[in-house]
C-alpha cells in the first residue's frame, strides 16, 4: 500500500511543477503556453549535459535552470507576446510549433538515445512496505522545496500578491500602481525555471530521452485544467489526480476479469487515462475541479 | 490638480472621440463629467488615467506634463488614484489584501495606519475584512475600490460611474463617501458619472460632453439651476 502511495507521488511529481508553470503563464498571459513542457525536457537534458562536460550535479542543475528560465524570457519576449497581439489561439499554436522545433533541436544535439545523470549506485531504502531510491528520494526533495518557495513567494510576498493580483484583473493592477508588464515578465522566468525544476526532477529518476517533452504534454494539460487553468496551486491537486488515476490503472489486476490469472495494462496507456480525464473534465468541469469562486455581475 | 487642454483620442484606427476637450479640476474639488451614452465620457477619464493615449492634446497633473505617461507610473509618481466602473476589485483576493495592495509602496507603519483609518471610516468593510471580494455586494465592491484607491492618500482621484448598478440607498452612500472624502482628504476629483442629478449634489463642478466635446460647462448648483440642463440631463422637473 505505501508502495501505491510512492509511486503516486513520484508520478505527481514528474508532472506538478510544470503544470504549476502552464497555469501560472496561463494566468497572466491567457494563453496554455504547450513549449513549457519543452523547458522540462530542456532543464533535464542540459543539466545531464553539463554534467557531463565535468560540472558538479548541483552546478549542472542550477545552470540548466537557470539558463532554461532566461530562454523562457526570451522565447516570451520576441514570440509569444507578438503573437498575443493577433490571439491567444495563435500563440498557443506558436508554442506547438515551438515545441516541435525543440524536438528537433534535441535530435540533433544530443541525438535520439535516452541519457541519464552519472550517479553513484546506492541501495534503495526501505520504509514500510515500499523501496525508495537515494535519487527518487532527492527528486521530491527538489519538487517539495520548489512548490514551498513557490508557495511562500505567491501568498506570502509583495511580489506574490502583485502576480496574484495582475492575473486576476490587470486593468485594476495596472490602476494600482503594478508595473504589470514585468509582472509578467517574473512569472514566465518562474515557470520556465519550475518546469526545468521538474525535467531535473524526472532526469534524477532515470534516463531521459528527446521525447521526455512531448510525453509530459497530454498529463500536464490534464493536470492544469482539472485544477482549473490559472489557478497554480489547482495544478497541483490535478497533477495528483491524474497520478492517482494512472497509477490504479496501471497497477490493477485485470486477469480476474478476463479469466486470466494476471492481465495488467502497459505502462503506455497511462496517457490514455490522461486523456480520458482531459476530455471528461472539459465536457463537465470546463473551469476546473476547485473554482468555487462566487461571481457577481 | 488636472489641467487638460484640446485632447483628441480614439481607439486603434477609428474615428476621433474626443474632438478637442479642455478640462481643469482644481485640488478640493469635485468635478463631474457628465453626457449621454457613447459621448466619450470615460474615453476622456482613461486618457487622464493612461490607459488610453491622446492623438493630440497635453494633459498636466500638479502641473507636471503627463501625457504619455503609463497608468502605474501616474498612479506611482504622481499620486492618481484610480476606481473603474466595473471589475473594480480583486475578487479572488480579500478584503484586506485589495486595500493593502493599494499602499504596498508606502511604508509599512504608515500603511497599516492608513488601513486601520479606513476601515474605522468603512465599518462594512471592517467586518468582512477576511472575507474575499468576490463574496460583496455591488456598493461594498465600489467602496473597497474607493479604499484601496485611498490608502495610499492620492492628490488625484478618478471615478469611472462609481454608482454605476447601485441601488438608490448604495447610490446615497458612495456619494456621501466620495464627498467625505474631499472634505477629510482634499484631492482633486474628478468623476464620470450618469447619475446626474446625484452627482451634482456633491460636485463643485460639471462638464457636459456631447459627441466628444464640451457642450455646457459650469459651476453644479447654476446646472442644477438651469431649465435646458434639467430638461436635457435631469429627467425634466420631476426633481
Amino acid at each position: 500500500m505505501f508502495q501505491f502511495l510512492v509511486d503516486v507521488l513520484m508520478r505527481a511529481c514528474d508532472l506538478m511543477l510544470v503544470a504549476i508553470g502552464m497555469s501560472a503563464v496561463y494566468s497572466l498571459m491567457k494563453f496554455p503556453n504547450i513549449a513549457l513542457v519543452q523547458y522540462a525536457a530542456t532543464g533535464g537534458i542540459l543539466a545531464i549535459v553539463l554534467q557531463k562536460i565535468g560540472a558538479p550535479v548541483a552546478v549542472a542543475i542550477v545552470f540548466a535552470v537557470v539558463l532554461t528560465g532566461l530562454v523562457a524570457v526570451i522565447l516570451n519576449e520576441f514570440l509569444f507576446n507578438r503573437m498575443l497581439k493577433i490571439g491567444s489561439s495563435t500563440a498557443m499554436i506558436g508554442s506547438l510549433a515551438v515545441s516541435l522545433v525543440f524536438s528537433a533541436a534535441f535530435l540533433v544535439t544530443v541525438g535520439p538515445n535516452p541519457s541519464r545523470f552519472r550517479l553513484p549506485v546506492s541501495k534503495p531504502i526501505r520504509i514500510l512496505d515500499a523501496r525508495i531510491t537515494e535519487p527518487q528520494l532527492v527528486s521530491f526533495a527538489i519538487v517539495a522545496v520548489a512548490l514551498g518557495v513557490f508557495a511562500l513567494l505567491y501568498f506570502r510576498t509583495d511580489l506574490g500578491r502583485c502576480m496574484r493580483a495582475t492575473s486576476t484583473n490587470e486593468v485594476l493592477a495596472d490602476a494600482t500602481g503594478i508595473n504589470t508588464a514585468r509582472m509578467k515578465t517574473i512569472i514566465v522566468l518562474i515557470s520556465g525555471v519550475m518546469a526545468a525544476l521538474g525535467g531535473v526532477a524526472i532526469a534524477l529518476k532515470g534516463e531521459v530521452d528527446i521525447q521526455i517533452g512531448m510525453d509530459l504534454l497530454l498529463p500536464v494539460f490534464a493536470s492544469a485544467i482539472l485544477g482549473g487553468l490559472g489557478n497554480p496551486f489547482g495544478a497541483v491537486a490535478g497533477a495528483l489526480l491524474i497520478s492517482l488515476v494512472e497509477t490504479v490503472v496501471t497497477t490493477i489486476n485485470f486477469g480476474p476479469l478476463m479469466g486470466q490469472v494476471v492481465v495488467f495494462l502497459p505502462v503506455a496507456y497511462a496517457s490514455a487515462i490522461s486523456f480520458l480525464l482531459l476530455v471528461a473534465a472539459l465536457l463537465w468541469r470546463p473551469r476546473g475541479l476547485f473554482v468555487s469562486e462566487v461571481k457577481r455581475v | 490638480m488636472i489641467e487638460v487642454t484640446e485632447v483628441r483620442a480614439g481607439y486603434g484606427d477609428g474615428p476621433d472621440i474626443l474632438n478637442g476637450i479642455s478640462l481643469t479640476a482644481e485640488p478640493g474639488r469635485i468635478v463631474t463629467i457628465l453626457g449621454p451614452n457613447g459621448c466619450g465620457k470615460s474615453t476622456l477619464l482613461k486618457c487622464i488615467a493612461g490607459f488610453v493615449r491622446p492623438r493630440a492634446g497635453h494633459i498636466r497633473m500638479s502641473g507636471e506634463a503627463v501625457t504619455d505617461v503609463p497608468t502605474y507610473l501616474k498612479v506611482r509618481n504622481h499620486r492618481v488614484g484610480f476606481v473603474p466602473q466595473t471589475d473594480n476589485v480583486f475578487a479572488s483576493m480579500t478584503v484586506a489584501e485589495n486595500i493593502m495592495l493599494g499602499g504596498r509602496l508606502m511604508e509599512r507603519r504608515d500603511r497599516e495606519r492608513r488601513f486601520d483609518t479606513l476601515l474605522g471610516q468603512y465599518p462594512s468593510l471592517a467586518s468582512k475584512k477576511n472575507r474575499r471580494a468576490s463574496a460583496l455586494s455591488g456598493g461594498e465592491r465600489q467602496l473597497l475600490s474607493l479604499a484601496r484607491a485611498l490608502i495610499s492618500e492620492p492628490s488625484i482621484l478618478l471615478l469611472d460611474e462609481p454608482s454605476a448598478g447601485l441601488s438608490p440607498r448604495m447610490m446615497h452612500d458612495v456619494f456621501e463617501a466620495i464627498a467625505d472624502v474631499r472634505r477629510r482628504e482634499g484631492p482633486s476629483i474628478l468623476m464620470v458619472e450618469q447619475n446626474a442629478f446625484e452627482a451634482l449634489h456633491v460636485s463643485d463642478s460639471a462638464y457636459v460632453l456631447s459627441f466628444g466635446s464640451v457642450a455646457i460647462e459650469g459651476a453644479a448648483s447654476d446646472l442644477l439651476a438651469d431649465p435646458a440642463m434639467r430638461s436635457l440631463y435631469l429627467g425634466g422637473d420631476k426633481h
